[in-house]
Order: C-alpha cells, then structure tokens, then sequence
C-alpha cells in the first residue's frame, strides 16, 4: 500500500484507475449520468433563474435513488460504499456545476464531519434526513474577514446550561438558502474552534440575501447569521477545541472530491465544443479538421487522461486508509489526513485542467463562444471558482512541499526515474519557506504526481494512454524545467520532444465524444 | 405467479459500429454492451406489475456468453428475483433461441413470459412469435399497454390499421413495444442488493443448431456529396439524367 507522499520517493507497480471499474459500479455512475442528463441538463436555465423549490426537489430526487449518501454509513440510510467510487458518481453527477456544488457540498462535506466525527446518536439523528435528500446540508467555515486563514473565525459559542450561544457571521455559504443542517465551526470562549450541529430551525439563525456572483447562479451562496443562537450541548461534534480536526479533514476529502466535481463540467464542456467543431464550416470544411483545432482536442484528452490517473489513483488509496486505520474518530482522522499532499495535488491540477478544457472550448466556438446562447459561456464562467474554494490554489500550493517536508523529513530523495522526478529532487534539496521557492516547490511535486500517474495509468492502459502520456510530457517537461530553474538558479536542458499524437488523440474524441 | 423475460445482451444501439477485419460480424473491441432495449421494457414492465402484485416473482433469463452476466445483473438491479444464464458463445438464431427458451419454460412453467419485440443488433422480430407457437400458448405482440384481469391478460398493441384490444387466456408469450413504459433509473440501493440475488448459469437445454448463417458484413457505401441545381427545369434534368423519372 502506498503511504502518502511515498510517491516523491518510489513508483508503484501499479495504481487503481478508471479501467478497474466493475460492472455494478458502472450501473451506479450510468444511473449518476442518465440523471444529470436526463433531470438536471435540461432545467439548468430556470435553475439560473433559481427557480423556488426546483434546485432542492432535485436533490429529493437524487435522494430517492440513494445518490445523498453513497459514503455515508449504512446503518443511517447511506450506502457506505468507497470514496473512489463516490467520486466517480460525483464525477457524473457534476455535468452541470451549480446542481454539483449543491449536491456535492449536501451528499458530501456537509456529512463527512458527522461520518469520521460523530456519535451514534448525532449520526442517528441527521444522517437519514441528509441521506435520503429530505434536508440539505451545508458546511460553514469561512467568514467576511477570515477566508484562507480560517482559523482566525471570530464567530463565538458561549456555554448557558445546557446548550451554547453562537453569534457570529459565515459568508459564502453554499446551500444557505435550502439548507435545514449547517455544520458551523465557532470558537469556544472566543478560544477553541468548535464543531457544532446547528439546525436551521433553532433560535437565532437566519440567512441574508443571496452574494450575486460571476458564475454558479443556479447554486445558493449567502450568510448564515448566528445572533444568540441557541444550540443544544449535545449537538458539538468531536471534542472542544478540535474543530480544526473536523473542519480541515472534511476538506481534505472534500479536495479530492473537488477534483472529480471539476472534471465533470470540463466533460460537459467536451461534449459540447466537439460537437460543434464537427458541425461549424470556415474555409468550406468543419473547423475539427484544422490543426490548431486539433491541438486544443488533443490537450483536453491529455489533460482529462492525467487528471483522472491522479484522481482514481489517491481515491483508491484513501479507502484503502479507511479500511485499515478507520472505524474510531481517531483512525478516521488520521486516515482522511494521511493522503493530503496528493488531495492538494488532485484539486490544483483538476482545477487548471478544467480552466484549460473550458476556456479551449469557447475558443473552438469563436464569437459564438462569448455569448450566452452556447452553454460554454455558463461553464466557463462556473468553472472559475474551482480555483477559489476548498483551499485556494495558493493555499494548497504552499501547503503541499511543506506538507512532504514535515512528512518525510528534509533529506528525502526523490525516485528520480523521470525527468521531472529527477528535478523535483534537485529542487525539493534547496526547498525554502520563501513563497515562491515553496510555490515552484509544489509546483514541481504536483507534476511529480501527475507525471507518475499518468505514466502507470499509459502503461496499463495501452495505446491510447501512451498517446495522452507523450502529450503529457512535451506539455509538463518545459514547465517542469521553469520551475526548477527558478530554484535552481541555473539552466535546465529539456530531453526530446515527444510525438504530439494531434490527430488520432482528437479524432478519438471526435468520434467519442467522450474524454473517458 | 411466475413471470419469465428473456434479455439479450447486444452491442450498444448507440454506439457508432464498423465491420470487422474478416468482414463476417462488427468489431466489437471498445464498444460497450447493453441489455437489448425492448427487453429493459419488458423487465421493466414486469417490476411493474410486481409492485402491484407481490406475489410476482420474475426470472430472468439469457442464452448467450458468460459476459451476458453484466445484463442480467442489471436486470436483477431494475428488481427481477433471480436470473439464469444459459451458456452459449455461439450467436445463435431465432429459431434456435426459441428452442432453448421453450425448453427453459417448461421446466420454469411460468404464467407469462414477457419479452422485446425484437433486438436492435439483428432486428429479426421472431424469437417470441416462435417461442408461442412452440409452446402452443396464445401470444399479443407490440404491446403498448398490458393488465392483469383474473386469470386472463388484457393487452393493448398498437397496428397499422389502430389500437386493438386482446385478452389472452394466460400462461401467455406476450412482446414489448417502445411505448409500453419508459425504464426507470435504477436505484443504487437495487444495484447492491442484486449483488446477492442468486444467478445460476447452465449449459444449454437443447441441441437446436442455427440455421441462419451470416455470410458477409460490410460498411455502407459512403453517401456521396449533393449537387446544387439552380431552377426545376435543371432539377428534373439532373433527376431524367439518373433515370429516376
Ligand atoms: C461560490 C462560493 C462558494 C463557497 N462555499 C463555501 C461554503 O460552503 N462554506 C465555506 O465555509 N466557505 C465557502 N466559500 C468560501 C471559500 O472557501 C473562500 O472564498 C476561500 O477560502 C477564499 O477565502 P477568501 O474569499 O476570504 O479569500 P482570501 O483569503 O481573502 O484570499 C484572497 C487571495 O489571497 C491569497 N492568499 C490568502 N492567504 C495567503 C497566503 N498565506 N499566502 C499566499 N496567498 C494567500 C488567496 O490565495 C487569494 O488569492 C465559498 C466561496 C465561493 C466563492
Ligand atoms: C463581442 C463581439 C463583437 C464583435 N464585433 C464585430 C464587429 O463589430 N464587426 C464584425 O464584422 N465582426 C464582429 N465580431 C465577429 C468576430 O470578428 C468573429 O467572431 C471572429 O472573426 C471569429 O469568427 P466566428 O465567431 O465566426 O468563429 P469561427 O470563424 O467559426 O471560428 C471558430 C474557431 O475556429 C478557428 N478557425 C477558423 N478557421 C480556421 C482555420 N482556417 N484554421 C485554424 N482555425 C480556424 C477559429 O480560430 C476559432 O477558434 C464580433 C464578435 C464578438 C464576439
């Protein structure tokens, strides 16, 4: 079993990828897809409009079919099956972004921290409602003056007998307006960061109006106010003062999942372009047979190949930690964080992928692209928050190579059987807390893991996977190489290009229209 | 009561197919396989009437390889009871089919058995006119509208002519058309559980040989590019010209 960050150090024989999928699992991710395409697609103009009570009788909907709690655990309505293969579904439940972040933020982090944290009864009495798409969940961290640096929330909880005082404000919170559950993190005293259960219906709270954002319109985005709201002493999860654990793990996971909820608009996105590309005439022939065309369609199955290599890869070792540390709040704990340096990895690489496959996409439409009578507009502008939430990429950036330091100690060396393993081993030997030798750090330990994870991904999966894996490395190799030379301090020589495989990799798609 | 419906596993009807390199069948590498969608009605039609009537148990049943396990695992997911594979790797024809589905009906001794008009990988549309006329049980193809009445089956199917009414002394073959219901979404709580419903796999029942053999596949002709013409004095030119008038 992989540990996390042993990938810096050694390559595996092998990694779980899509290509593992049994049968009965593709019944579920078909039922996931047959359901964004059939139920959620086609209302995604009055879900902009967030038309009343449509957006959560969807999420009924997908309750019924026991898609609200794949990875809960099934003695409270959920299916308690793996993080992999609820991610998978994630992935094809996320066609369109605004039912995703409701549906993954409800079905997911809105759950986990009760899931890893929290006691039979606590689960007895909200993981049903949750499961079964009866009540929406919502996960409040952030606040106007305490995004990435979180743990300075201001929101307090005072104890009165027998239940807590909360006041504060959370901002940003997806599902606001739905939700009957919110898992609200506070401080104790003004001094412990807590978890609490707090219930939409409990004195004190309220929601303000809805933030008028760029993108994700069909999605609730507001405050919850807490003003004297009163929370019964039962409803703190985990202990006081660890709310950190339950908060940041829940993101962990949530990263991951992040990473699925991205490739699935990118997805759509491919679908739509190729389509189009095969269809608009320039020059008296369909613009798909023009080699820059081709290009943008090759880079896209490039970058959905490596991005699910990665994704499928650490989702695999995740329920491989639960099933051996899991069980007890503390296994639990320790087997969310144990793969965090390849979460961060998985969402800041899926996330610019997905910023590439989209912002390509509107340059196959031209003019058409930039207007609102294409879906590539919406997706486009839904996918730039991916890069925002769930950690910024910053964030994860200088968490990552700080993360390996602190896990493998400073004198680790890396495997050094690629080119850009090789670097990154150069350059992690010069690693500084100095942002921006920590960001080219990470940088470098993020192509370390994708180049490592597609090559296995290439190797199991044949011609194809080799294709996407040459693109792969003329694309990440100069990369690879500006970073180290940013540290290095010094000239980096590039091996030989290799073939860029333009036409079969988007032909493949033309034909499929399916990146996986 | 007992319900049968047979499923065939065929290849995608969506899936953009070329013919093989020895031209005598489809190239099936990479293409994905389905529950033939007529008879996703039929199993569907018979959850159906099992949630009306819980004293329904439904077989499934598939002549055809050991892979056909993933369509009738799929059917157990969408709520038949148990499924039974009998195995072949021989693509057999309708006649032969029937055979071994009749065999299979004797020992079942359902009172329905409920099946797709026809198959979308060879459209023959006779495996269940057969299977009635071998059994010597009344049949309603097309059925666009099914109910239980007593001991009979009240069928609507729709024609050429217009919507006709049957009723059927039961047991009964009876076989699915589009509009009889739309399949559901199955549910992933049905998918687990149909991971310990018993499947049983078998030889084959009878040594009925094919008689159908397919001599040749061939990718159509390429349909060739239009030509403009520019008034109706051109167009019936061009259209004399190729002999159509
Ligand atoms: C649509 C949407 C939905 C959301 N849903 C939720 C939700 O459900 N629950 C919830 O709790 N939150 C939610 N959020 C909040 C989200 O997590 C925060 O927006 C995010 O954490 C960033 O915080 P911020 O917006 O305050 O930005 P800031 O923290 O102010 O960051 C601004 C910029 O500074 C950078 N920066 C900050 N600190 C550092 C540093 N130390 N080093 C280098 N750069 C740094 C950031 O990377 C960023 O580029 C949501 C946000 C949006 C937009
Ligand atoms: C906001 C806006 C304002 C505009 N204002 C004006 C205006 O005032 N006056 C005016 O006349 N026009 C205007 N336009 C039109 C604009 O110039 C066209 O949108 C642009 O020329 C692209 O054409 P198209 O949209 O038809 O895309 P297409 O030509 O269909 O191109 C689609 C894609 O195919 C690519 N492509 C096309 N041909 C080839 C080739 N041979 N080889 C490789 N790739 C190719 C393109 O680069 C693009 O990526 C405007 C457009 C917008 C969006």
């Amino acid at each position: 079993m992989e540990q996390g960050g042993s990938f810096f150090g050694t390559t595996p024989a092998r990694i779980t990828t899509v290509a593992d999928t049994s049968s009965d699992e593709r019944l579920m991710i078909e039922t996931a897809e047959q359901f964004s395409l059939n139920e959620v697609l086609p209302l995604v103009d009055r879900l902009e409009k967030q038309e009343p009570g449509l957006m959560p009788s969807l999420i009924r909907k997908a309750g019924d079919l026991g898609l609200c709690g794949i990875d809960a655990s099934d003695q409270y309505g959920g299916l308690g099956l793996g993080k992999n293969l609820a991610a998978r579904i994630l992935e094809f439940m996320s066609l369109d972004a605004a039912f995703s972040v409701t549906y993954g933020i409800t079905s997911g982090i809105s759950q986990l921290g009760l899931t890893l944290f929290g006691t039979d009864a606590q689960k007895a009495q909200y993981l049903p409602r949750l499961t079964s798409g009866e009540w929406i969940g919502a996960y409040c961290l952030s606040e106007p003056n305490s995004g990435t640096d979180a743990l300075s929330m201001t929101t307090r909880a005072e104890k009165r007998g027998d239940h807590y005082v909360l006041n504060g404000t959370k901002m940003w919170i997806s599902n606001a307006q739905w939700a009957d559950f919110f898992l609200v993190m506070a401080k104790v005293d003004g001094e412990h960061v807590t978890a609490f259960l707090v219930e939409k219906s409990m004195p004190g709270v309220s929601i303000s109006r809805e933030e008028h954002k760029m993108g994700l319109k069909g999605s609730s985005t507001a405050r919850v106010i807490l003003e004297n709201a009163e929370v019964p002493a039962e409803n703190v999860l985990h202990e006081i003062g660890k709310g950190h654990q339950v908060a940041f793990n829940a993101l962990n996971i949530g990263r991951f999942k992040l990473g699925a909820m991205s490739m699935g608009p990118a997805r759509q996105a491919i679908m739509h372009a190729s389509g189009y590309a095969q269809d608009r005439k320039q020059f008296g022939q369909p613009i798909a047979e023009f080699g820059l065309i081709q290009q943008k369609f090759a880079d896209m199955a490039m970058f959905y190949f490596v991005a699910e290599a990665m994704l499928y890869r650490t989702g695999a070792n995740i329920d491989r930690a639960f099933e051996t540390m899991g069980g007890t709040p503390d296994g639990n704990r320790k087997a969310a964080e144990e793969y965090a340096i390849e979460c961060s990895a998985c969402k800041v690489f899926t996330t610019e992928a997905e910023a590439a496959i989209v912002d390509d996409c509107i340059q196959v439409y031209g003019g058409y692209g930039f207007t609102e009578e294409f879906p590539v507009a919406r997706i486009y502008r839904d996918a730039r928050v991916s890069r925002i939430y769930e950690g910024t990429n910053e964030i994860n950036r200088i968490f990552l190579a700080d993360r390996l330091v602190r896990k493998l100690g400073d004198g680790a060396k890396a495997a050094g059987d690629s080119f850009i393993s090789e670097l990154a081993g150069r350059t992690m030997a010069k690693f500084d807390k100095n942002q921006e030798i920590l960001g080219a750090c990470s940088d470098l330990l993020i192509l370390t893991f994708a180049e490592q994870s597609a090559r296995l991904r290439a190797q199991q999966e044949g011609e194809y996977g080799q294709m996407c894996y040459d693109r792969f490395l003329n694309w990440a190799q100069p990369r690879a190489a500006i970073f180290a030379q940013r540290v290095l301090g010094e000239a980096v020589a590039l091996p030989a290009p290799r073939p860029g495989h333009t036409e079969p990799l988007a032909r493949r798609l033309y034909e499929t229209r399916r990146p996986s | 009561m007992k319900v049968l419906v047979p499923v065939k596993r065929v290849i995608d009807p969506y899936a953009k197919v070329k013919a093989n390199a020895e031209g005598n069948g489809i190239d099936t590498t990479g293409v994905k396989f389905e529950i033939n969608p007529f008879d996703e009605i039929a199993v569907e039609e018979a959850v159906r009437q099992k949630e009306k009537n819980p004293a329904i148990t439904i077989t499934v049943v598939s002549v055809g390889p050991d892979a056909a396990e993933e369509q009738l695992r799929k059917a157990l997911a969408i709520g038949a009871d148990e499924a039974v594979l009998i195995q072949t790797d021989e693509d057999l024809d309708s006649r032969a089919v029937a055979h071994e589905l009749a065999a299979f009906a004797q020992e079942l001794q359902p009172q329905l058995i409920l099946m797709g008009k026809q198959a979308t990988d060879n459209d023959a549309n006779q495996a269940g006119q057969r299977l009635a006329a071998k059994l010597g049980w009344p049949q309603a193809t097309f059925a666009c509208a099914m109910e239980f009445a007593g001991d009979n089956l009240t069928v609507r199917r729709e024609t050429d002519e217009g919507e006709e009414t049957l009723s059927l002394p039961l047991p009964a073959v009876v076989t699915t058309d589009l509009r009889l219901n739309e399949p559901r979404y199955i549910a992933l709580p049905g998918i687990i559980k149909a991971r310990s419903k018993p499947l049983t796999k078998r030889p084959r029942l009878t040594d009925v040989k094919s008689q159908v053999r397919t001599v040749k596949v061939e990718q159509p002709a390429p349909r060739q590019a239009g030509v403009r013409v520019n008034s109706v004095a051109e167009l019936m030119a061009a259209l004399r010209d190729r002999g159509a008038l």
